[in-house]
């Protein structure tokens, strides 16, 4: 935790996740196996997924019935395969999720890490995404034009 | 802060501040009009706004509850989201992008010129592009067009580089970083485009045009603005000739009646339709200004899609003006192509955060990570062009879903025509040959996002069986009722709506400053 974005998440501390006796113990260590499954990217670290596995579990936490199906649908997805899901290899396990694809649980698992995971700014700065500019003065000053790699563009209209 | 009585039956009522509603109200005020304009948002400013994307559309899109039907792709992806638009003072003017082509004189008579297209209900404007000529130079010198009138262009930012090199590989020669409705240098007391590259979320500086910051202000200026934030209009009200006398709305949770001379309608498409509709009476059964039965139907959207490609160097799409950059070869009409009207391409960027949401709705696993792991090399562009009105493309009540006020909300129904489908297919494929000349490894082509381009549900028509306003936006049923939106849009043509609805509405003032002059108002 020594770059300024990780750490500045480090502080702002993580969301209190409720315990329930719907959920499996260890459901955020599940949900982070499944969300590895589902959204691959090869330079993330733990981070972004562990955020947002706990980010979901808080969610659903008002609602017993979408608790009652994260729940059922981690400890379901070990049954899918004579080995548990964590266990599987990579194609394997993308194999069972593309099964589970239409399920409320996949659909709500999805849908919620669409949402907030691309909004972490740990994500954002792994994608190279610079996030807010309006307080640094926007990018005129900043790379706006910096593409090197094609031949500077007419910008007029043609006469 | 001038504050009209409730009671008084002089002023003129705008319902909604944006780009039709807000510039309407500045040229009567200018005019020295008495104006209440009622807007069902909340006024916003710079410094409201926030550069990060699901927290500035919740503050600022229009969410309150929508249904859709159809079979158009946004009804199932995003159900009660048919459009994104703004609910705030200034309207969709305040996250609207600038680009601002002109229409072509044949788009005006796209009835006599694409001929009787099975399906598709198109019809000719009641008025010309001649006609509207004095009022486009009018409208971009309000709005400081760039290329126009003497207004510098805006520099090329990192994805108008990938996007013209590319256009010019393929043959396309019309490209420029506009026409385009944002400072390169200061103008009208707004600064210079800083190159923040955030439009849909608010523009913190100033520099693009809005009615939030150019129209209302001067408006208010003149002491002749009354404007109310957070005022919802639930019906619009008439006497017992026909005439309408003022509207009730909801502020704070209690219901008002606000008088008027006049009322003109500018909530953007839905709501507008939605608002005639909801104002049925004895009278008018159908709905206000219904006799013609076209109030909500020959809905537009646009055709729209995406492209967003992939390279093997940076490009940092999201750095710089999001729209400055316009390709228009493709917007001149061609049936060679296999479809009626054109469209442009334009330059577009999305943050990793809507992004994910929009790019492939629905998408995940490895061929969607992929598409976000190049989002450093990834340079985007919109396909914008003319859609086909068709009458089962409508806007109506839907009595078993209410809103927060017990109002019916308004469903949305889409299906597309063959001419779209056509249309978009050549567009993927031919921004993908672009993208490709200039290097791309990989090209999505996205599908349409929830319509930022709403139009035609009140159309303007020479005949009053033909459509619901004429050639003024004056209501063919009510003397005194306009409509100053997008909703008077006869056809769509390919352009951006926002240059000829700012157009529509300085008409439509002189026209109704000349009324009551003669004492018709």
């Amino acid at each position: 935790m020594t770059d300024p974005v990780s750490a500045q998440i480090e502080a702002e501390g993580r969301p209190h996740v409720p315990p329930s006796s719907l959920l499996p113990e260890d459901a955020v260590l599940r949900l982070v196996r499944v969300l590895k499954v589902a959204f691959p990217h090869k330079g993330f670290p733990d981070g972004p997924y562990e955020r947002t596995a706990e980010h979901i579990i808080v969610t659903v936490s008002g609602n017993a019935f979408q608790t009652a199906q994260l729940g059922q649908g981690l400890i379901g997805l070990d049954a899918m395969r004579d080995t548990p899901f964590g266990d599987l290899e990579p194609a394997e396990a993308l194999a069972v999720l593309e099964e589970i694809a239409y399920t409320p649980f996949f659909a709500l698992l999805r849908s919620t890490t669409i949402v907030f995971m691309y909004s972490d700014r740990e994500v954002w700065q792994l994608l190279g995404y610079e996030g807010e500019s309006s307080d640094k003065g926007g990018y005129v000053d900043r790379g706006f034009d910096d593409l090197d790699w094609l031949p500077e563009p007419r910008i007029e209209e043609l006469a | 802060m001038t504050r009209f009585e409730n009671s008084d039956s002089d002023v003129v009522v705008i319902v909604g501040s944006g780009a039709g509603g807000g510039t309407l109200a500045n040229e009567l005020c200018q005019a020295g009009v008495r104006v209440v304009c009622l807007e069902a948002g909340p006024h916003l400013t710079a410094d409201d706004y926030v550069n990060d994307e699901w927290p500035a559309f919740t503050q600022m899109a229009w969410t309150d509850m929508r249904t859709t039907s159809g079979s158009y792709r946004v009804a199932k992806d995003f159900p009660n989201l048919p459009a994104w638009t703004v609910k705030a003072v200034g309207g969709t003017s305040t996250h609207w992008a600038g680009a601002c082509p002109r229409f072509r004189d044949y788009e005006f008579a796209a009835r006599t010129t694409y001929g009787d297209v099975k399906g598709a209900s198109l019809l000719d404007w009641p008025i010309t592009l001649a006609d509207l000529e004095p009022y486009y130079d009018k409208a971009e010198i309000k709005m400081g067009v760039t290329h126009r009138h003497g207004r510098p262009p805006l520099p090329a930012n990192n994805n108008y580089k990938v996007f013209a090199n590319g256009a010019e590989k393929v043959g396309y020669r019309r490209y420029a970083t506009g026409p385009y409705a944002t400072n390169a240098t200061p103008y009208d007391g707004r600064p210079a485009s800083n190159q923040d590259g955030f439009n849909f979320q608010g523009d913190k500086t100033g520099a693009k045009w809005s009615t939030l910051v150019a129209e209302l202000p001067k408006a208010e200026a003149t002491g002749n603005l009354d404007l109310r934030h957070d005022c919802h209009v639930a019906q619009i009200t008439h006497d017992a000739t026909g005439r309408v006398d003022g509207v009730l709305y909801f502020d704070d949770g209690a219901l008002h009646k606000q008088s008027a001379r006049a009322v003109c309608v500018a909530g953007n498409t839905i709501e507008t339709a939605r608002l005639l509709l909801l104002s049925s009476s004895p009278q008018f059964p159908d709905g206000l200004a219904n006799s013609s039965g076209k109030v909500g139907k020959n809905y537009m959207r646009h055709l729209t899609a995406s492209s967003y490609a992939r390279f093997e160097q940076p490009v940092h799409m999201y750095r710089g003006e999001t729209m400055a950059g316009i390709v228009a070869d493709e917007s001149g009409l061609d049936t060679e192509r296999g479809f009626v009207g054109g469209y442009y391409m334009e330059t577009l960027s999305l943050g990793p955060a809507f992004l994910a949401a929009f790019v492939d709705p629905g998408a995940w696993g490895p061929r969607f990570t992929e598409i976000m792991d190049g989002y450093e090399n990834t340079a985007g562009l919109w396909i914008v062009g003319e859609d086909m009105p068709q009458p089962t493309n409508r806007v109506t009540l839907n009595g078993d879903v209410l809103d927060q006020h017990g109002l019916p909300v308004p469903n949305v129904h889409f299906d597309d025509h063959p001419n779209d489908v056509a249309m978009r297919a050549y567009a993927w494929q031919h921004a993908a040959e672009l993208y490709r000349a200039v290097g791309a490894v990989g090209v999505t082509d996205t599908p349409p996002y929830p319509a930022t381009h709403n139009l035609g549900t009140c159309r303007m028509s020479e005949r009053p069986e033909d459509g619901v306003v004429d050639r003024h936006g004056q209501a063919h049923d009510v003397p005194n009722l306009f409509v100053s939106d997008g909703s008077q849009f006869t056809t769509g043509a390919a352009a951006n709506p926002t240059l000829t609805i700012v157009a529509l509405a300085i008409r439509q003032a002189e026209h109704i400053v000349e009324q009551l002059k003669v004492g018709a108002l």
